[in-house]
């Protein structure tokens, strides 16, 4: 049972994620929020979150804000942003802030849960424009990487893709479906989504040690 | 007032010293002499007064003479006496009771080394004074070259060499100096005429002859007082008096351009003929030296020098007049300085050609340093006047160039707006048109749908997810990269992948890489969405395929696009719908050629870009 909180200021919208979440016998819901501030209040008093659903445009702040309080107060919990168009700029902005993922406003209620469900079972979906943003995204941090600072500050997780992954990526961006991956790189479905949701994470290490970085350089933060 | 009190004392004292000398020192100067005079092998004994100007009492020949000047000493034989000469020579020897004390040069070859320059002195040995004593002096002198001798001055050694070193200092150090100070402004002169050139003159008019003629005067008199200190001159005495004569008149000449120069003179009417005689004063300068040397016509020399005389002096009288009418500073002050050279210069003329005067002392070289630091003073106001002027210039230059900048980074910022203005305005015009073929007519589909209540629910849903999918697909035409096709296939799949799930179709996926279009911009990129995204719709909604291909690969240089379905075709020569024309219409705009071919065995639509 996935403990799920979803932060939308749009009543349909919220109530239509709700429902979708509630009819699933897998699911629960702790909640929904309408602002920054109420999802605040109840990522601080709810006990365990699961899954944050969160939109972007909250009426006092950015959903981005939601996902790095989500991910600080209960780092276990995947993070979904709820978009509208799946458009790169905001999809990248929150891979950044530590989500795993988005799903669609005009989403079927089956799908709905199908997403969570996959997403807690170690699986990403990524569109093949956001894909090519990440592998260019990738290649730029690659170039003028910034490793020995990184690794001072951070040096749990790795930020580097392996070569599996980067595959996976191109493949995508060139448009084969998962299924069309799987036989190629001959592996399964699952899995080439697990390496999706990896590609996730570590981007947002990677900008996370960006910014650390930067702060570093610029005098913020003491090294 | 103060101060020619002073001076008043000051020379009181030293009058009183110059009659008092005498009688305290026995200072004595000897003016009695037997002379014996050798000229071109004629002797003629005689008694002469003293000093003696050989070029004057021989009319410019050359030949030698022995003077014997007899003198008695008062009383004080005991003390050091010393023999001092204001000039004697050319070349000389000096015998005192007997003993040769001092040779200079050759006796026996004229024109050779000249030691009549300096002034001599000698001390006399303590042995050889006696009551009575006898200075013997024998010369060599050459015509015109102011050989003779001076009246020689005998005393204690003290006294006696401090009118020698007196006059040493005048003659000798004096010279040196004013020779030092012609050639630093000559040299600087010629050095600024021949950098400093107005680039906006003609070629070869762009120089400032102010600058010529100030070098070219002072460094011919740079060579000309240099006479009085080269003992030893490497020409011959008529070639080298002739150019020390010609080193004058050049300086002559040059002054006089100079200050028609700076008067403006050198414009007026009279400019040229003033001009001309300036030159033929210089040129006959020269031939008068030459020929006064060379033939011993002394005459000739003192002619020229009171021509140039009488010129000069009216020259001066006319530049001094002019110049108290003028405001222009420099102008006084070269008056000033011409007045000065003009009265010394007369005096000298006066005193060497006319006067029977001999080791007298030119005072043209000590008035020439006023004219020399005038004309260094004018040239630096010049050359400072003439940079302040580029400086301005450039200032103006640099001032007008940012305003041109401005003005230019002012209309292309014009331009600019006006670009970007249109761009906005066919964006607008592109969007509108995309509402209108898209969101604007599936909803009004959805609508008619709706009111006819004919259509059942699942149509409806239809109609509005495809509504959405258009307008989704606009997004992501906006951020999609330019020219990438692959990009662009890529992701209409991607958008449209839940009606090719929801449909029995097969899809058969190859895309390859393809190189960037650069045909497609933007817009051009929605285009090539559009014609797809149609076809797709096609395959999807009439032509009941079950296997679908898309591929896009290399075709020679350029790239193609094939969507090949086996569905049941459709008649492409029936009149065309719209979507049909609208396809067309789109391929032609992005340059690239479409082409149907459809049978009951399915449909292949191509999009090859050159």
């Amino acid at each position: 049972m996935w403990r799920v909180l979803i932060v939308e200021d749009d009543a349909e919208t919220s109530a239509f994620f709700a429902a979708s979440v509630e009819r699933h016998a897998q699911l629960s819901l702790v909640g929904c929020a309408v602002s920054v501030a109420a999802a605040r209040t109840l990522l601080e008093e709810s006990g365990q979150v699961d899954v944050v659903l969160t939109d972007l445009g909250l009426p006092d702040g950015s959903g981005l804000d939601v996902i790095r309080l989500a991910r600080r107060l209960h780092p276990a919990c995947d993070v979904m942003v709820i978009s509208m168009f799946g458009d790169e700029a905001n999809v990248l902005a929150s891979i950044e802030a530590g989500a795993l993922g988005y799903i669609h406003k005009d989403s079927r209620p089956e799908d709905v849960a199908a997403t969570i469900l996959e997403m807690r079972a170690g699986a990403s979906h990524i569109s093949p424009m956001i894909a090519r943003r990440v592998l260019a995204k990738y290649l730029s941090l690659k170039d003028n990487a910034p490793t020995p600072p990184v690794a001072k500050v951070d040096p749990a997780p790795d930020p580097a893709l392996s070569s599996r992954e980067l595959e996976v990526c191109e493949l995508i961006a060139r448009g084969f479906s998962y299924l069309e991956i799987a036989r190629l790189e001959q592996i399964s479905v699952h899995t080439v989504k697990s390496h999706i949701k990896n590609l996730y994470r570590k981007l947002a290490v990677s900008s996370k040690n960006e910014a650390v970085y930067e702060a570093t350089r610029m005098g913020l933060l003491r090294p | 007032m103060k101060y020619l009190l002073l001076v008043l004392r000051g020379a009181a004292t030293g009058l009183w010293l110059l009659l008092a000398l005498p009688t305290f020192a026995q200072v004595q100067e000897l003016t009695h002499a037997h002379a014996i005079i050798d000229i071109d092998g004629k002797t003629l004994a005689t008694e002469v007064r003293l000093p003696y100007h050989w070029d004057r009492r021989n009319e410019g020949r050359s030949g030698t003479a022995e003077f014997d000047i007899p003198f008695a000493l008062g009383a004080n034989p005991e003390i050091l006496y010393g023999v001092y000469f204001r000039r004697l020579g050319n070349a000389y020897e000096i015998w005192f009771n007997g003993s040769l004390l001092q040779r200079n040069g050759d006796l026996a070859s004229s024109d050779s080394a000249d030691f009549a320059k300096a002034p001599r002195y000698l001390v006399v040995p303590h042995h050889l004074v006696r009551q009575q004593n006898s200075i013997k002096v024998r010369i060599r002198a050459d015509g015109g070259r102011r050989g003779g001798l001076a009246s020689p001055v005998f005393g204690p050694e003290a006294e006696v060499r401090e009118l020698f070193e007196t006059e040493h200092r005048w003659r000798v150090n004096g010279s040196f100096a004013v020779v030092v100070l012609s050639i630093l402004v000559g040299v600087s002169a010629i050095l600024l005429w021949f950098t400093q050139v107005d680039t906006s003159q003609a070629p070869g008019r762009g120089r400032d002859d102010l600058y010529l003629f100030a070098g070219v005067a002072e460094l011919a008199w740079a060579l000309r007082v240099s006479d009085a200190i080269i003992e030893q001159p490497l020409l011959g005495w008529t070639a080298w008096g002739t150019l020390q004569a010609t080193a004058l008149a050049v300086w002559l000449g040059s002054m006089a351009v100079f200050c028609m120069t700076l008067a403006g003179w050198d414009k007026g009417a009279n400019g040229p003929r003033v001009k001309s005689f300036l030159l033929w004063l210089v040129a006959m300068g020269g031939a008068a030296a030459f020929a006064s040397f060379q033939f011993d016509r002394t005459w000739l020399l003192t002619a020229w020098f009171i021509v140039a005389s009488l010129f000069f002096a009216g020259f001066g009288v006319f530049f001094i007049a002019s110049a108290y009418k003028s405001k222009d500073r420099m102008h006084h002050l070269v008056a000033v300085a011409l007045a000065a050279n003009v009265v010394t210069g007369l005096r000298d003329a006066l005193v060497f050609r006319i006067a029977d005067s001999y080791g007298d002392n030119s005072l043209t070289r000590y008035s020439s340093v006023l004219f020399g630091l005038v004309l260094g003073y004018v040239l630096l106001s010049r050359f400072k006047a003439a940079t302040a002027q580029v400086r301005d210039l450039m200032q103006n230059l640099e001032r007008k160039l940012l305003d041109r900048e401005t003005e230019l980074s002012r209309s292309y910022q014009r331009l600019e707006l006006l670009a970007r203005a249109q761009e906005r305005a066919a964006e607008r015009a592109r969007i509108v048109r995309d509402m209108h073929d898209g969101v604007g007519s599936h909803i009004t589909s959805a609508i008619r749908q709706l009111e006819s209540a004919k259509a059942s629910r699942a149509d409806v849903l239809q109609t509005l997810r495809g509504s959405l999918d258009h307008l989704k697909l606009s997004i992501d035409a906006m951020n999609l990269p330019a020219g990438d096709v692959t990009a662009l296939l890529a992701n209409l799949r991607y958008r449209l992948d839940p009606r090719f799930a929801a449909s029995d179709i097969e899809l058969r996926w190859a895309v390859d890489v393809v190189k960037s279009l650069p045909a497609l911009d933007p817009a051009g990129m929605h285009h090539l969405q559009f014609i797809v995204f149609e076809a797709l719709s096609n395959v999807l909604q009439h032509a009941r395929a079950t296997v679908l291909r898309i591929q896009a690969s290399a075709l020679g240089s350029g790239v193609v696009v094939r969507l090949a379905d086996n569905g049941i075709g459709f008649n492409v020569d029936a009149p065309r719908r719209k979507g049909l024309v609208s396809m067309h219409e789109r391929a032609a705009a992005i340059g690239a050629q479409l082409s149907i071919r459809s049978s009951a065995a399915g449909t292949v639509i191509e999009i090859a870009f050159p």
